[in-house]
């Protein structure tokens, strides 16, 4: 029996543990800890990480083509030939673009396939002639990529993780890492604050594992966080906590900030938000003199139709107490998954360039271009959630989806469900037959993660390489070479001749100037990766914003923010607040997590939290149905009465079918739909 | 001193990856996390006892203490009267209902036979769970206070100095 240890990366969110698969003549056997190197996790996983390899010889795995034979959503296919297939589609694509012209054509990336794929994805998207090219970051972090873009110039975490060691205050906003990176949490946050003093403000609806920890709870209504900030930015400023130095030298727009802020009082806030104005006094006091402060967001704040406001005024919160570019600081958005910044950094949207360069920057274009040997089409594309639009206008003819699942994760599902149905031709890439996958006209079986060689960029702004750990299952291959297949029988093959993941990551080397040092040679010999930018191969960046920020005049924009309701607000007809919250033990859509039998055995099902004040008014138990009606649709959950949510609010976790509640309201400068805070009504189930 | 596992209540956040990580090994997870109201959370195995009840209740000696200390179940030995998990105060022996034998944490022995420390503390996030002799556990979680006071005491009174804080 020949066992042999794979280091790989780990496969859910975007920390960048680090573990070997054993490997057994192939065949996964089990994880162990990888704790000889110097891996960010320091060996430790969470129960995630642990139960990493449980999803891969699942019986559900998709192990050869498959062509719909019943009708859309029914989930009714017979196995083809790869031949077949990539025929198949290649000839449906080449016809709709002759057609009805390149924009009828839109693909879909994935934050959970490596960089390589999504470059390649983006690619031939662009070689098809179309700029509709996305991937679910729309859908988690583009309103902090919009306001921390705008604000910094980039939107990337500024510091690596050990500096949070060093943090006097933490501040985790519409964040808790103890569900979401226990890892992250466990080796950084809570050492930070129980070893070292470090004093923790937590803000969230939800009185989480996290905010046992705090020293400051802010209980705001869902997507009301804005309000807060704004108080919060009064605080600072109205009472000159700012540091003044750093304002003159590294800041434009102070004078036009401080003159919108002065009317939002922490006594306005409290009237919107219903946190009590004392103690958005008190918070602002403790962030502001603290020294230095790590200041960590993610859904909570960024999964609203306020949302780039929000994370604007957050930013410029670190801004104005010039936390910025020092040790012992930390501001960031952490993605939901392993690679979604990568992802996002390969080109994979609709405005964007590989590299993240605005379409528009003619410069970097041509340099593409010339790369490339094709034109990049000039019209920008269109966005996730539009997608679904332009589907039901019938002007998106073919959706080409690769490792995601839009029909779990969009909001308002109903009517994404409609649009999956009217699309003219899906082709699904995946691991599993996912929700989405039940729709397609072609299935495609892709290799999961840990059966192919990739690079992955965690959240800290570190490349790191996965090795080949199993053989994939059937004829499941990798998704670049699936791509690359395609591409070919497209007649492109001149512009994808790539014999490896190799090649594909030099062309990102040579493409990309901030990932021209991380070559696949360095990555495979240092296994703890490199913190991007790192312009050559001796050189990474620990730490943003030393010097100047990267905006294009090198300092921060304090760009004055307005009050924006989130999406949707309670009324007299659904009178609760409704939010979501992810359980540890589950990821996203629950594509592979709800087929490992280890966490589906111990958060199998959802339920939803109720004040227990609430639930008394409306005469529910512990335990008791309760039907969540919006004004998109109705679930049935099961009652967990509790204190630890705020009265008005009620919460579910997001894995499941939430999306039939939320509502499509976007957000005005990243799209972002309104997927945290909905109305709704709630009424016992009776019988 | 034997080794044993430690659990530091103030640290668990109920991940219980810990749980996932005794599956992983065993098949079935030999530590539990209990959670409580108040968000307080705690991992709860074998406790390996130095005057181990289970071990005196067995009537076969299945039952019995390894070079480290572990209290190991000799499955060729059990019976499955489960007599060690009605001694057992804190109720950790199992049935295994396929075997019909007991089934119990052995501080992952398979896994220290290779110096590897067990899988739960491996796993555990947040280094709520410690292995390790007592006396050290217990130092490196109260050392750093009780060097500040060696400090305070060298110059001072301990003990003025303690009341003085």
């Amino acid at each position: 029996m020949a066992e042999k240890l794979v280091p790989v990366v780990c496969p859910w969110c975007s920390v960048g543990c680090r573990f070997y698969i054993v490997n057994v003549n192939g065949y996964p056997k089990k994880i162990e800890f990888d704790y000889d190197h110097e891996t960010r996790n320091h060996g430790k996983l969470c129960p995630k990480g642990v139960a990493a390899f449980q999803y891969l010889r699942h019986p559900d795995r998709l192990k050869r083509p498959l062509k719909r034979v019943g009708e859309r959503g029914e989930g009714k296919f017979v196995e083809i030939s790869w031949e077949e297939a990539i025929k198949e589609i290649a000839g449906k694509l080449r016809e709709l673009k002759e057609k009805y012209g390149p924009e009828a054509l839109a693909f879909l990336g994935s934050e959970r396939c490596s960089i390589e794929e999504n470059y390649v994805l983006q690619k031939l998207a662009r070689a098809l002639g179309t700029n509709n090219v996305e991937y679910v970051c729309r859908m988690c972090q583009s309103t902090s990529v919009a306001g921390k873009g705008m604000v910094l110039g980039h939107p990337g975490l500024t510091n690596p993780f050990e500096d949070i060691l060093k943090a006097k205050v933490i501040v985790l906003w519409g964040y808790n890492p103890a569900a979401t990176n226990p890892v992250f949490f466990g080796q950084y946050i809570e050492k930070a604050i129980l070893d070292n003093g470090a004093k923790l403000i937590v803000v969230d609806p939800r009185k989480t594992k996290t905010a046992k920890y705090a020293d400051i709870h802010i209980q705001p209504y869902p997507g009301t966080d804005l309000a807060v900030a704004l108080a919060m930015l009064n605080v600072i400023i109205t009472e000159e906590l700012y540091d003044k130095d750093f304002v003159a030298e590294r800041t434009e727009g102070f004078e036009e900030l401080a003159k919108t802020i002065k009317k939002y009082t922490p006594e306005w806030a409290e009237k919107v938000s219903g946190v009590p104005a004392e103690l958005i006094r008190k918070a602002a006091i403790t962030f502001a003199t603290a020294g230095t402060a790590a200041l960590l967001t993610n859904e909570g704040v960024n999964q609203h139709a306020n949302g780039t406001r929000t994370v604007m005024a957050i930013t410029e919160m670190m801004v104005l107490c010039g936390y910025f570019g020092k040790e012992g600081v930390m501001s960031g958005a952490i993605p939901g998954a392993h690679n979604g910044m990568g992802a996002g950094l390969m080109g994979v949207g609709p405005h964007e360039l590989p590299g993240r360069f605005p379409l528009h920057a003619e410069e970097h274009k041509r340099r593409i271009e010339e790369a490339w040997g094709f034109k990049i089409p000039e019209k920008p594309g269109i966005t996730y959630v539009e997608m679904i639009d332009a589907i039901l206008e019938g002007k998106l003819k073919a959706l080409y989806v690769m490792g995601t699942n839009p029909a779990r994760a969009l909001p308002n599902l109903k009517k994404a469900e409609e649009a999956f149905k009217n699309i003219e031709f899906l082709v699904v890439q995946d691991i599993f037959l996912t929700e989405t996958a039940k729709y397609a006209d072609i299935v495609l079986p892709a290799a999961a993660w840990f059966e192919k060689d990739g690079t992955a960029i965690s959240f800290e702004r570190r490349v790191q390489r996965s090795f080949k750990a199993a053989d994939a299952p059937g004829e499941a291959k990798p998704d670049w070479e699936i791509l690359v297949m395609l591409a070919r029988e497209l007649g492109l093959g001149e512009y994808f001749n790539y014999s490896d993941v190799d090649d594909v990551l030099r062309e990102i080397n040579r493409t990309i100037p901030f990932l021209t040092g991380a070559t696949p040679e360095r990555l495979k010999n240092k296994l703890s990766g490199c913190m991007i930018p790192c312009p050559d191969e001796e050189t990474e960046t620990p730490r943003l914003f030393v010097d100047g920020f990267l905006t294009p005049s090198g300092k921060a924009q304090l760009i004055p923010v307005e009050y924006k309701e989130p999406g949707e607000v309670p009324d007299e007809e659904y009178p609760f607040w409704l939010t979501n919250y992810r359980l540890v033990g589950h990821f996203h859509t629950g594509t592979m997590s709800h087929r490992s039998k280890s966490l589906s055995k111990r958060w199998p099902e959802e339920y939803i939290e109720i004040n227990e004040n609430d639930a008394k008014r409306l005469g529910i138990k512990d335990g008791d149905l309760v039907r969540v009606e919006t004004r998109r649709g109705a679930l049935v959950f099961k009652a967990r009465v509790t204190p630890h949510i705020r009265e008005g609010v009620v919460a579910a976790p997001w894995h499941w079918d939430f999306n039939y509640l939320t509502k499509d309201a976007l957000d005005e400068y990243a799209k972002m739909p309104e997927l945290k805070a909905a109305a709704c009504r709630i009424s016992k189930v009776e019988g | 001193m034997s080794k044993k596992i430690f659990i530091d209540f103030k640290r668990c956040i109920a991940c219980k990856a810990c749980e996932v990580a005794c599956e992983m090994e065993h098949g079935e997870a030999r530590i539990r996390v209990f959670e409580f109201p108040d968000l307080t959370s705690v991992a709860f195995n074998c406790r390996h006892c130095e005057k181990a009840p289970c071990m005196e209740a067995c009537p076969v000696n299945a039952l019995s203490k390894d070079e480290d200390g572990a209290v190991v179940l000799d499955p060729l030995k059990c019976i499955g009267c489960l007599m060690c998990g009605l001694a057992c105060p804190f109720g950790i022996p199992k049935i295994d209902e396929y075997n019909k034998i007991m089934d119990k944490c052995d501080l992952c022995a398979h896994r220290r036979a290779d110096g590897r420390m067990p899988a739960c503390v491996s796993a555990c996030p947040t280094e709520a769970l410690k292995y390790g002799d007592i006396n050290d556990v217990l130092w490196a979680r109260e050392g750093k206070i009780v060097a500040e006071l060696k400090d305070i005491g060298d110059r001072t009174n301990v003990l003025e100095a303690y009341i003085i804080r």
